[in-house]
């Protein structure tokens, strides 16, 4: 199987968040950057599959130059090779420019399968697995649990999660797209050898044609709290008949 | 015009979509006309319960194609629908089904799509950033489309229409040859792990409850709430709770519709994991607790004594 | 499962200010002389270089002129020129500028920087001589090889991955990588885990005084533009230790309105309800710190201990197949409290000794001594040996140590008794029924509290979440209570159980049991690597390990 998994890199989680002088994102000059954790789950899954049914993994990546760190990891875990669509402007781009790049450089490699994250922990737009299954042409499937390969070239079967603990089972063909659930499976270390050989992996560069964005971000900015505390008193029968109230008149919680 | 597309699950309608509706009507405030899309098969009812709001009509794809969700069968009977109606935007509840189609189509029909709204704002919307932690304007240009979060409107801030809209069954065919899934019947599973960012509300325990016995006050408050249960760290480190009930940095960033903080203090840790939250209210018994900071209602108090009267009045 | 092996030339354990020196003069040594390349590996716990790296800090930059000449000009981060130096006699309200600056807390030609970006910076230069930095890879164990008839350093093992919390291997379980080297140097840092095991496996501290520490607890502050310009450099004394204790504050500006402040206590205090963490936030209440910071933002939180016993503290510094440099050896010079271009001369000189000695193929103890004499003929000698009393005169009150270290500007640091002999720190706590006699306090309490407003003041719980730390939860405590027994019945009754006060970041808790006794809890995610308990635990029963590697604080700009 020659499958190809999208990974991003945002800033780490402890990273502190402050808004940046213009409000259109974040401050993140020399901050720290990690693998996107849903796109870790999504490599995992990828390189199961290989170890099951033998083939590749290239490891795709839309960035800036400093996403190499992230690439490089996912080669040490075992990746095959990498492609990096090297560009400033997707650092923080919209979906579909995101998308457009991404396929660019899948678009030619033949691959059976493409695996996604379902969102980024930064912009979480989500949407990114599924705009790129349509401009590849292929049939997608989301927030998947489970893959299984079908025999010859019947294509996958894969579990879809749903609402309110349903889940449903979905046939279709390959080549496929696919957006892999967070925590389906244990995320393996990169090994010493693997740092190592990662070093001498293949990561070709292509340099995108970047679509205009038909969507921005204006403002960005820390929610404000709306209303100030309102601590509720009396005895526990008062003020928790005073709480109920407002949670269903007032705060519509209810 | 502003299209809502509904969804609905075995004849029965998702409130999520009064709610878009909701927010296409006070999108459009009077000048632009909203018109709702039913898709599936046998989806009369559901229609002539949409028509009960005050939209211009209501538009039903009816077709054996679609009588099973998938995403190349919506994509495809959304895309005629749009070239024919040609709607400024397209609306639609963010939900599990519309993750999985609506990018397709926007895609598909050229148009950017913002997902994940709380608000609409002039020239654009307002959405959650860094999982809740920050939130940002997004302008879009042209014809677009956008996806709300749920609880972000209102069902009932619908304004009813003054006598029932119109349906009308469009004259769009599906081509089952081109749907490329194959889905199988849904069937339900006991999670083995809980998605907590899903769960709309959420009530929360920390070190206040003293011990593991007392947890079910709080899962009787939950029920009766119709609540997941959640907790701090010490919790789940006691081993009272599993791992993946813990709300907090080293466990689950959640943004629900409402959560109940009881005995929690409120350590930046856990902040962190629920700030998000639309609606808090916090319990505790110590009045300097860190948790009132950012509580919407605060209690003061015993929890063993406010929690049972609080399921006693649920139940009123 | 097979554990893996590496062979290389020379490791280096820990990637800090010595670990990187000792890299990078390896690549230019091995420019300079040519011949067949040795094959360097630098190991570093972090998750990437210089997260785990905390100082003040204020650089000497001596040695970096000798290790990459023309450093401004290759990107050296370093901060701002010292402009200004002062020191502070401080009381709880007022404070007394001293009018003439001691020559040690003098930095003219000194730099406020970040050491933690400082780090950074030099693991750039040596990724781009192609060294490998493994970060993320903790070394645990030293690795012996008795073969040859001479015991010798054969390398390290790092910690295995992969462990549940209750021992058990996870399905992704990675065993720990043998690391075989001619020569191990090891640099890895204020009681380093892998120098203290090989001290006493070896017995290299054997005719030395015993180290002394102290705690250093730091925190970086965004202030409100120009309210003060970089390169200002405040030293205070006095409040709010005691005439007993040991140490003082620091305060320096650095660019972008960052400020750096924190304050330095010896481990060697006598009251057992001392609290380094709740002295830190009095000395931000005092109206000198509390004016700076009106307005400002925290922005991160740390601690680390530091090595302060000096000349005579020093292990042997050789064995065959090992060296040892940087704060692991104790290369600091606690009187002007710079010890960054110790540790960094330390590693040049231990990257030389390495460099002929595998070029030779002899990595015995006779050629490592090589080492050992390039230090005592250098100038780390030249600046510890005058001021090797200095620490040890502290301990008999800060006026004497003040009144010794003023004399020993004049006498080159001779004494009548020389060394000043010393006990290891953690002996001089004294026991609550000494100290306190009848006026007993309760050990969950604090003596001379201060209010947490969480502005100006904070608890060690949030200190925890701004240092940026995180462990993956799911793995074996990596406190190792070699006696928890002792806790809630010896310790609480004879100290108050001192760890959950010496601990800056919550580690240590004494919790109900649930039947009416306390035990203790060990939060080993919130550990930020200080290294403090392993120091000061009155009965010297716990051992720090380090827990899986990649986990641990993210001092970005510390």
């Amino acid at each position: 199987m020659k499958i190809a998994v999208c990974i991003k890199q945002v800033v780490t989680r402890e990273w502190q968040l402050r808004v940046n002088d213009q409000k259109t994102w974040i401050r993140d000059q020399d901050a720290s950057f990690e693998l996107n954790e849903p796109d870790a789950y999504a490599l995992e899954e990828a390189l199961r599959l290989k170890e099951k049914h033998g083939g590749e993994v290239v490891v795709c990546c839309a960035g800036p130059a400093r996403a190499t760190q992230v690439i490089r990891e996912a080669l040490a875990r075992g990746a095959d090779r990498a492609i990096h669509v090297e560009s400033d402007a997707l650092a923080a781009a919209d979906a579909n420019a995101v998308a457009d790049a991404l396929a660019g450089a899948i678009r030619d490699e033949s691959v059976d399968l493409v695996l996604t994250g379902l969102q980024s922990d930064d912009q979480g737009f989500g949407q990114v697995g599924v705009v790129l299954a349509e401009k590849l042409g292929m049939p997608h499937a989301t927030i998947i649990m489970e893959v299984q390969k079908l025999d010859g070239a019947a294509g996958l079967r894969v579990k879809r999660e749903l609402e309110g603990g349903w889940f449903q089972w979905v046939a279709l063909p390959a080549p496929a797209l696919l957006t892999i659930q967070s925590g389906i499976n244990q995320l393996r270390y990169a090994t010493l050898k693997g740092i190592m050989a990662a070093k001498k992996k293949e990561i070709r560069k292509v340099a995108p044609a970047v679509a205009p964005a038909a969507q921005r971000i204006t403002a960005m900015y820390f929610p404000e709290k709306g209303k100030k505390t309102q601590m509720l008193s009396g005895t526990p029968a008062d003020a928790a008949k005073q709480l109920v109230a407002r949670l269903r008149e007032e705060a519509r919680a209810l | 015009m502003i299209l809502v597309v509904a969804e609905h699950r075995d004849g029965k309608l998702n409130r999520a979509s009064l709610e878009t509706i909701a927010a296409a009507q006070q999108a459009g405030s009077g000048a632009a006309p909203v018109k709702v899309a039913v898709l599936g098969t046998s989806v009369d009812a559901v229609a002539r319960e949409l028509a009960a709001a005050g939209v211009a009509e209501v538009v039903t794809i009816d077709d054996a194609a679609l009588q099973d969700y998938t995403a190349d069968g919506f994509v495809l009977a959304l895309e005629a629908l749009i070239g024919a109606e040609a709607p400024e935007r397209v609306f639609l509840p963010h939900t599990y089904q519309t993750r999985d189609f609506a990018p397709a189509l926007a895609a598909r029909v050229n148009r950017p799509l913002v997902t994940d709204c709380v608000a609409v704002k002039a020239g654009g919307y307002v959405r959650p950033m860094f999982q809740g932690k920050l939130q940002a304007d997004i302008a879009v240009d042209g014809p677009h489309m956008a996806t709300f979060q749920i609880g972000a409107y209102r069902a009932d801030a619908v304004t009813p229409g003054a006598s029932p809209a119109p349906v009308r069954r469009a004259e769009i065919r599906v081509d089952p040859a081109r749907i490329r899934q194959k889905p199988e019947p849904p069937f339900k599973e006991a999670k083995q792990a809980v998605d907590l960012s899903q769960a709309e509300r959420i009530v929360s325990v920390g070190r206040g409850i003293k011990s593991q016995e007392h947890l079910q006050l709080a899962q009787q408050l939950a029920q009766a709430m119709g609540a997941e249960i959640a907790a701090s760290r010490p919790i789940c480190d006691a081993g009272w709770l599993p791992m993946d009930r813990q709300i907090g940095s080293s466990g689950q960033t959640v943004a629900p519709k409402l959560y109940v903080a009881l005995g929690i203090s409120g350590a930046i840790q856990h902040l962190v994991g629920m700030k998000g939250a639309r609606t808090i209210v916090a319990i505790n018994k110590d009045p300097e607790a860190p948790i009132f900071e950012i509580a919407d209602y605060g209690i003061v108090g015993d929890l063993f004594e406010i929690v049972p009267a609080m399921i006693a009045e649920l139940g009123k | 499962m097979e554990r893996e092996t590496l062979e290389v030339d020379v490791l280096i354990v820990g990637g800090g200010p010595a670990g990187m020196s000792a890299a990078l003069r390896l690549a230019q040594l091995q420019k300079e002389k040519g011949g067949e390349p040795l094959a360097i590996a630098v190991l570093e716990k972090a998750r990437e270089a210089g997260a785990h790296t905390l100082s003040g800090a204020l650089l000497d930059p001596s040695t970096l002129a000798d290790l990459v000449p023309g450093y401004k000009d290759k990107g050296a981060p370093l901060g701002a020129p010292v402009q200004h130096d002062d020191v502070y006699l401080l009381t709880r309200t007022a404070k007394v500028r001293l009018p003439i600056t001691p020559p040690f807390f003098r930095n003219h030609g000194n730099y406020v920087i970040s050491l933690s970006r400082f780090v950074k910076w030099l693991a750039g230069l040596v990724e781009a001589e192609g060294i490998d930095i493994f970060t993320g890879f903790a070394a645990t164990e030293v690795l012996f090889d008795d073969s040859g008839g001479e015991t010798r350093v054969a390398g390290v093992r790092t910690g295995d991955r992969g462990v549940d919390r209750h021992g058990q291997r996870k399905s992704t379980f990675e065993p720990g990588v043998d690391i075989r080297a001619k020569v191990t140097i090891f640099c890895d840092g204020v009681r380093g885990n892998l120098t203290k095991s090989l001290v006493r496996q070896l017995g290299l501290d054997e005719g030395r005084s015993p180290q002394l520490y102290a705690i250093g607890i730091k925190e970086l502050w965004e202030l409100p533009a120009g309210r003060i310009q970089a390169g200002r450099v405040m030293h205070t004394m006095g409040y709010p230790l005691k005439n007993e204790e040991f140490g003082g504050g620091f305060i320096y500006s650095l660019p972008d309105n960052l400020l750096s402040l924190g304050i330095v206590t010896g481990l060697d205090y006598r009251d057992p309800m001392f609290d380094p963490h709740v002295a830190f936030q009095h000395l931000k209440r005092h109206p000198l710190v509390a004016s700076l910071l009106e307005g400002a933002t925290l922005v991160r939180y740390g601690a680390k201990a530091l090595p302060e016993g000096g000349w005579y503290t020093i292990p042997k510094l050789y064995a065959a197949g090992a060296l040892i440099a940087g704060d692991a050896a104790g290369f600091m010079n606690s009187e002007r409290l710079k010890g960054i271009h110790l540790a960094m001369r330390s590693g040049m000189l231990a990257a030389e000794t390495c460099f002929d000695a595998v070029r030779r193929g002899d990595t015995s103890e006779r050629v490592l001594k090589a080492y050992d004499d390039m230090v005592q003929a250098s100038a780390i000698r030249k600046e510890l040996y005058r001021v090797r009393n200095v620490h040890q005169a502290f301990g008999y009150g800060s006026f004497v140590g003040a009144l010794f270290t003023g004399l020993s500007l004049f006498t080159g640091g001779w004494w009548f008794r020389d060394p000043l002999p010393t006990h290891g720190g953690w002996t001089r706590i004294r026991k609550l029924a000494d100290y306190y006699k009848d006026a007993r306090p309760d050990p969950e309490s604090t003596v001379n509290p201060v209010r947490i407003d969480r502005q100006l003041t904070f608890d060690r719980l949030t200190g925890v979440h701004y240092s940026g730390t995180r462990h993956p939860e799911d793995q074996p405590s990596h406190l190792i209570v070699h006696d928890a027994s002792v806790c809630a019945t010896r310790c609480r009754e004879e100290y108050g159980n001192p760890c959950i006060r010496f601990c800056p970041a919550n580690v240590y808790e004494m919790v109900d049991d649930g039947a009416g006794r306390k035990k203790l809890q060990i939060n080993a995610s919130n550990c930020v690597h200080c290294k403090t308990c392993d120091i000061m635990d009155p009965y010297q029963i716990i051992d720090w390990v380090p827990p899986e590697g990649g986990g641990g604080p993210h001092y970005e700009g510390m």
